[in-house]
């Protein structure tokens, strides 16, 4: 049997991480472009692409995001659609992360009193011009704590990447518990990591909320 | 992810059977000069990751010898018991040999060749539990990978009254029981003699057979000509001694009487 000494568990798991804060990079930038155009798109207030962004929302929160991997690696693959896992994972996380995004951000953006875009409209501002002038500014505030909330989530959530093939955070820890039989250590330092990783997000949005907050 | 595999399995026979890609796998492979064998990471010493988190073991060295057979290149992709027959099924692999039993719900949806290495599943636990019989498993608690053969096997054979406790991988199976979560474990002779020699100061030890079931190489089906090429090598390599001595470095035994 092989002997990993502590030094090769960290390591291997730091390199292993390299893929769990790629994909969630991918998740983020993704997820956030998409779901900003779903919001935009919802915000023209068309009865039809309200609906279907609306079961757009409900198709991916309302199916686990492992299943969603699947599909998108296999299901696809069965349709006659080669795909290779980084195509799966990108396709799945940013659409999983763009339905959430672009529901919380909905939610931000219904807080806004309608008075506001009354007031706009009564200085004859366009539809972009209320949004960047009046009701986004303010949204923002709001959907920072929420976002980032998600954004931890989705973190913790590139874990199920294993499912396609990815050798991240969790599945390779899985494996070197497998070659080790020391599932406390492993774990631990795993958990350490993902610590490490979704901390620093949290207290940027703080201090975000802070900064934004300030110029009231 | 069985229910799921159940949801997708028509699913990929319909498209299967539409033939559009029957029997060319033997074919693609020769010209493109490289085989995709899917190959466990979490099962040593079948499959197990060294310090440089390159795999290794039993079913490694297979994979790369039907490689070698084949005058191909072997490309290994890692797999989990719960996704290893939808890479056959999707074509992301041309072969399993990852611990693959056959079954009769197995071979519904995939092909097998003949038997490449032994393996039984049985129960393990502390000597301080005595069980000699299935009826003695009444009101103990079990760990047991979900839908590995052990837990179809212990399935049928726990009287009313067992607590069977399921995990999603070998891993957690034996974290569960080593963290005394349950009494018992049901899993695979490798893992448990892995287990017990890395925890000596546990005494834990072999308590009934679940089931003798040598490993299979996994084809999709229809691929009659792979499975046949396969088949031919290891049939040779039976009589040439190839899988006895494999069997011997990483089984300590030889492979014996295989089932054809």
């Amino acid at each position: 049997m092989v002997d990993f000494t502590l030094w090769d568990i960290l390591r291997n798991l730091l390199l292993a991480a390299r893929w769990t804060i790629t994909l969630s990079i991918v998740a983020f930038v993704g997820g956030g472009l998409v779901g900003l155009a779903l919001l935009f798109a919802r915000l023209r207030g068309h009865a039809v692409g309200d609906r279907l962004i609306a079961a757009y929302v409900q198709v991916f929160q309302g199916t686990p995001l492992l299943m969603q991997l699947f599909l998108a690696y296999f299901g696809l693959a069965l349709l006659g659609m080669p795909t290779t896992p980084w195509i799966a994972a990108a396709l799945a996380l940013t659409l999983y992360t763009s339905a959430y995004l672009t529901e919380i951000w909905r939610g931000c953006v219904a807080s806004i009193p309608k008075g506001q875009w009354e007031a706009a409209d009564s200085l004859a501002m366009s539809f972009s011009e209320k949004l960047r002038h009046v009701v986004l500014p303010q949204a923002l505030k709001i959907s920072v704590p929420p976002t980032v909330g998600f954004l931890v989530q989705v973190v913790k959530g590139t874990a199920l990447a294993s499912v396609i093939g990815f050798i991240e955070l969790t599945k390779a820890a899985t494996m070197i518990t497998n070659a080790t039989f020391r599932p406390f250590t492993v774990y631990g330092m795993v958990a350490l990591l993902y610590f490490c990783l979704c901390f620093p997000i949290s207290w940027w949005s703080h201090r975000l909320e802070r900064k934004l907050h300030a110029g009231r | 992810m069985k229910p799921l595999f159940r949801l997708l399995a028509p699913l990929a026979l319909a498209v299967l059977a539409s033939g559009a890609h029957a029997q060319a796998v033997l074919d693609d492979v020769m010209a493109k000069k490289v085989i995709v064998i899917a190959i466990p990471t979490d099962f040593p010493p079948y499959g197990f990751v060294g310090t440089d988190m390159a795999p290794k073991g039993l079913d490694i060295d297979m994979a790369t010898y039907i490689g070698d057979k084949l005058g191909v290149k072997t490309e290994l992709v890692p797999v989990t018991s719960a996704n290893r027959i939808a890479y056959l099924q999707t074509k992301k692999a041309d072969l399993v040999i990852s611990t693959l039993g056959k079954n009769p719900e197995r071979e519904k949806v995939i092909d097998f060749t003949v038997a490449y290495s032994p393996f039984f599943q049985a129960i393990f636990g502390p000597k301080t539990i005595t069980v000699k019989t299935p009826a003695d498993l009444a009101g103990k608690s079990i760990a047991v990978t979900r839908g590995a053969i052990e837990d179809q096997e212990l399935t049928k054979i726990a009287p009313p009254g067992t607590e069977i406790k399921r995990f999603e991988d070998n891993n957690a199976t034996v974290s569960a029981f080593l963290a005394g979560q349950t009494q018992l474990m049901a899993t695979g002779a490798s893992v448990a003699g892995n287990m017990m020699a890395r925890n000596p100061n546990f005494d834990a030890e072999y308590k009934i057979l679940l089931k003798d079931s040598p490993n299979f190489i996994g084809v999709a089906k229809g691929e009659d000509k792979l499975r046949t090429k396969v088949n031919d090598i290891l049939v040779a390599g039976k009589k040439s001694g190839d899988l006895d001595k494999l069997s011997q470095k990483w089984l300590g035994r030889p492979a014996g009487d295989l089932p054809q």
